[in-house]
């Protein structure tokens, strides 16, 4: 039996916008449902209603039509932050927690407990407290609580947004489990490059309205729709739309291997002849000498890491989660000083100087904006770090900038109203007015959708166009490998690798040692044996066009 | 390092039911607002140095005395200058300075420095800092579980024990958000470092609007948290884990109750008033 959306539409206040218009599908049972669509298309809305937030604990807007589902079906959610959803010190206690509120007897709460622990793979984690897991394992305890609980419907609220790459390869597998268990499952989120190998059905949303209802092959291969939603994809599926305008015949691939057993028929399987590499002469505008950091608990967070960051480079540091990259940038700033080792910029030390000062050449976006914005419009949060560091600019200039970033209609906005993404593009935007000519993002991405993304690529071009030298932590690979120059890579607090991404594409070795996939279009350039390594697609594309016609 | 939180580790304390843990606070509590001997408040400081380095928890301690150095400096300064104005009550020890100043309408002040001042300084001091740490000392030991469960067990109701253990919670979670904002807004260019007390306070003021949204959001994330999880206090919960008094409780008690005997004991035979 499946569960029926039945043509419903809401307001938050009576007399407010219509934030669902008239959306009608179904969930099917023992499927993985995706809804996919903009920030502020309803998805949010949908998940509040679907759980019974709607109208249990918001009472106060206007709601048609009805969520269709037999009586006592029990909906949960696991939601996008599991710090906020984990109640209880110990993994025990967390899971425990639902099965108590139901009523359940200790001995049912313990069988329930070790089902969901093995289903999940998670025994390792039983004795653990909650405090000391990585976020893929928060996320996955959070997982196996809501579903101790025996939901008919488990909800997704973008289950991977925070995580790592091994983060997001946990929660994959727990999916791919639940699907072959028969579990269903609504996964929310704009993001399907993790989950295109799983999910079955797609529900498209814009402006509050149903624009897509159908299976998932049917929507990787509705290119403008995907456009339309600014749904990110993955880049196997964004080389299957490139390619297939020009080959008909070629079939909708979602992996690596499947790619390239078609590319292969197509095009041929040549040695790899790609090429040396040729040193380029650089100028260094931040040095690290041998800087360890150890922390008041005894944590050894960097052991002895020198590096060079060549000016009006975009250089990116990669690794896991721990693996010391955002200490190593917090150095570069001031935030935090070295236990041994030095730090310089331009030939000068600046240990001793204090943040605000570093500021002024050397400037860090934070991961989480909500940390950065407090001034009360968009426009006076955009000036911010010109007035703090006094650095002249024109209302034209800030003109320039809103319309660029389509900000202009938010200029009044109280920042903290946008959404996530564009309250993390906001904070980007703000320290261009800055003095600063390196600048540090960390993980840029978050919370954007794929017209900001975009958007931010463009923005990093002509960054580095103006020399500017940009350092990125970022766990979106593909994004790294299209604008990157150079790369840092971090384990465990040392660093393997300092070098230009032609070097890093040629160290598989690297990637899987930190566990982290290549691109898609690096691993197939290799594998086909281009004489070139492609970093984005259309390269890919043309290079793939080139050896057919030849 | 956050010296709020629970030490996971393994020790006697940790092993104790929270009762138990929870009734030592509340007699330390009793115990070193009555005793005002400084021998005494001495001998019970060895216990609790004792307890703290049996259950491997000093290095916390002393961040606590760290953090309590300001206050704890400004309650021996106060009595160390209300002593001043006070004669000796014990006629023998050294008195370091004295004088008499003229005050309004003929009259005087007699001010006096001597070594009681510096004894009921330390004693005031010592007093707070015992009473502190004892409080320390459980939420050290216990975690947020464990508390809610022995307030459980003490038949607390439990949406209250589930408030008090969910703002053991919480507090860490809003003290890294607020040291985030602060190096997130020092990174932006505001100085908070190379400033005055009075740009430090605005700067503070400054950091209490996103401080206020972050924990408005957490807040909200948590109360839709309650709601999938169907928490819901009129209806009657089960308890996965239970706890249960063993014989390392009652070890503690006893040597609780002995050390608080000798304490009494010192009080009653080594007590200057003050």
């Amino acid at each position: 039996m499946d569960y029926k959306v039945n043509d419903i539409s809401y307001k938050y206040a009576s007399g407010g916008k219509e934030v669902l218009r008239h959306v009608n599908f179904s969930i099917e049972q023992g499927k993985v449902t995706a809804i996919v669509g903009p920030s502020g298309c309803g998805k949010s809305t949908l998940v509040q209603i679907f759980s019974q937030v709607i109208p249990k604990l918001l009472a106060n807007g206007e709601l048609a039509g009805s969520f269709d589902v037999p009586d006592k079906t029990l909906v949960s959610v696991v939601s996008q932050s599991p710090e906020n959803q984990l109640f209880g010190y110990g993994v025990e206690d967390a899971i425990a927690f639902g099965m108590e509120n139901m009523g359940l007897s200790q001995e049912e709460i313990a069988e329930r407990m070790d089902y969901v622990l093995d289903l999940l793979s998670l025994q390792y984690l039983r004795s653990r407290s909650v405090a000391t897991l990585s976020g893929g394992q928060r996320q996955a305890v959070c997982i196996a609580s809501v579903l101790a609980m025996e939901p008919d419907i488990l909800i997704m609220d973008e289950p991977v947004s925070s995580l790592d790459p091994n983060g997001k390869r946990m929660v994959q597998n727990i999916l791919k489990q639940l699907r072959a268990n028969g579990n269903t499952t609504v996964l929310v989120d704009n993001n399907l490059v993790w989950s295109a190998g799983v999910v079955d059905h797609v529900i498209g949303l814009l402006d509050g309205e149903k624009v897509f209802d159908g299976t998932r092959d049917e929507f990787f291969r509705d290119f403008a729709l995907q456009e339309k939603l600014g749904v990110i994809i993955p880049q196997e599926v964004e080389i299957y739309r490139q390619l297939s305008a020009h080959i008909p015949e070629l079939e909708l691939f979602y992996t690596v291997e499947e790619g390239k057993k078609q590319l292969e028929k197509l095009i041929g399987r040549k040695e790899s002849d790609i090429g040396g590499l040729e040193e380029e002469k650089k100028e260094t505008v931040v040095s690290v000498h041998n800087l360890s950091k150890t922390f008041e608990d005894g944590f050894h967070a960097l052991t002895d890491v020198n590096a060079n960051i060549a000016e009006g480079k975009i250089v990116a540091i990669l690794g896991q989660n721990g693996s010391g990259k955002t200490t190593f940038v917090k150095h570069l700033n001031g935030l935090y000083k070295p236990t041994e080792g030095d730090v310089r910029y331009r030939g000068s030390s600046i240990i001793h100087k204090t943040v605000a000062q570093i500021s002024r050449n050397i400037i860090l976006v934070f991961q989480h904006p909500e940390h950065m914005l407090f001034e009360e419009t968009v426009e006076k949060e955009l000036s911010f770090c010109a007035r703090m560091q006094q650095v002249p600019f024109t209302p034209e200039q800030l003109e320039e900038v809103l319309k660029t970033y389509h900000m202009e209609e938010d200029r009044e906005t109280f920042p903290l109203n946008l959404s996530m993404g564009k309250k993390h593009m906001l904070t980007i935007l703000s320290v261009l007015f800055s003095s600063a000519d390196v600048i540090i993002l960390d993980e840029p991405t978050l919370g954007m959708d794929g017209f900001l993304i975009r958007e931010l690529k463009a923005m990093l071009e002509k960054l580095s166009a103006e020399g500017k030298t940009v350092v990125m932590i970022s766990h979106e690979i593909p994004l790294v490998f299209q604008t990157m120059d150079e790369a840092i890579i971090l384990n465990q607090g040392k660093k393997i690798f300092e070098g230009s991404r032609e070097a890093l594409a040629r160290r598989s070795d690297i990637f899987e040692h930190i566990n982290i996939q290549l691109p898609a279009v690096v691993q197939l350039s290799r594998d086909l044996g281009f004489s070139k390594i492609c970093y984005n697609v259309e390269e890919f594309a043309a290079m793939v066009m080139e050896r057919r016609g030849a | 390092m956050d010296y709020l939180q629970y030490v996971d580790t393994d020790s006697l304390l940790h092993r104790l039911d929270p009762r138990t843990k929870f009734a030592f606070f509340l007699v330390m509590a009793v115990v070193t607002s009555v005793i005002k001997s400084g021998v005494a408040l001495l001998f019970l400081f060895a216990f609790f140095i004792a307890l703290w380095c049996t259950c491997r928890i000093p290095k916390y301690i002393l961040i606590l005395a760290g953090k309590l150095k300001v206050l704890l400096a400004f309650i021996f300064l106060l009595w160390l200058i209300l002593g001043l104005f006070e004669p000796p009550v014990v006629e023998k020890g050294p008195i370091f300075f004295q004088t008499v100043l003229p005050f309004v309408n003929g009259q005087s002040i007699h001010l006096c420095f001597d070594w009681y001042d510096l004894y009921k300084g330390a004693v005031y001091a010592l007093r707070i800092f015992l009473m502190i740490s004892s409080f320390y000392t459980v939420i050290l030991t216990t975690n947020f579980s464990e508390i809610i469960l022995g307030l459980q067990k003490w038949k607390i109701p439990y949406a209250l024990a589930f408030g008090i253990g969910l703002v053991f919670q919480i507090i860490p979670m809003i003290i890294t958000e607020l040291k985030a904002i602060m190096e997130a807004q020092s990174s932006r260019g505001l100085e908070i470092e190379e400033c005055g007390w009075a740009t430090k306070i605005r700067n503070y003021v400054t950091f209490s609007l996103p401080l206020l949204f972050r924990v408005m959001s957490k807040g909200q994330a948590i109360s839709l948290a309650m709601h999938y999880y169907q928490l819901d206090f009129s209806v009657r919960r089960t308890a996965y884990k239970g706890i249960k008094a063993t014989a390392y409780d009652a070890w503690f008690i006893i040597a609780n109750a002995v050390t608080i005997v000798i304490t009494v004991i010192l009080r009653l035979y080594f007590y200057i008033p003050v």
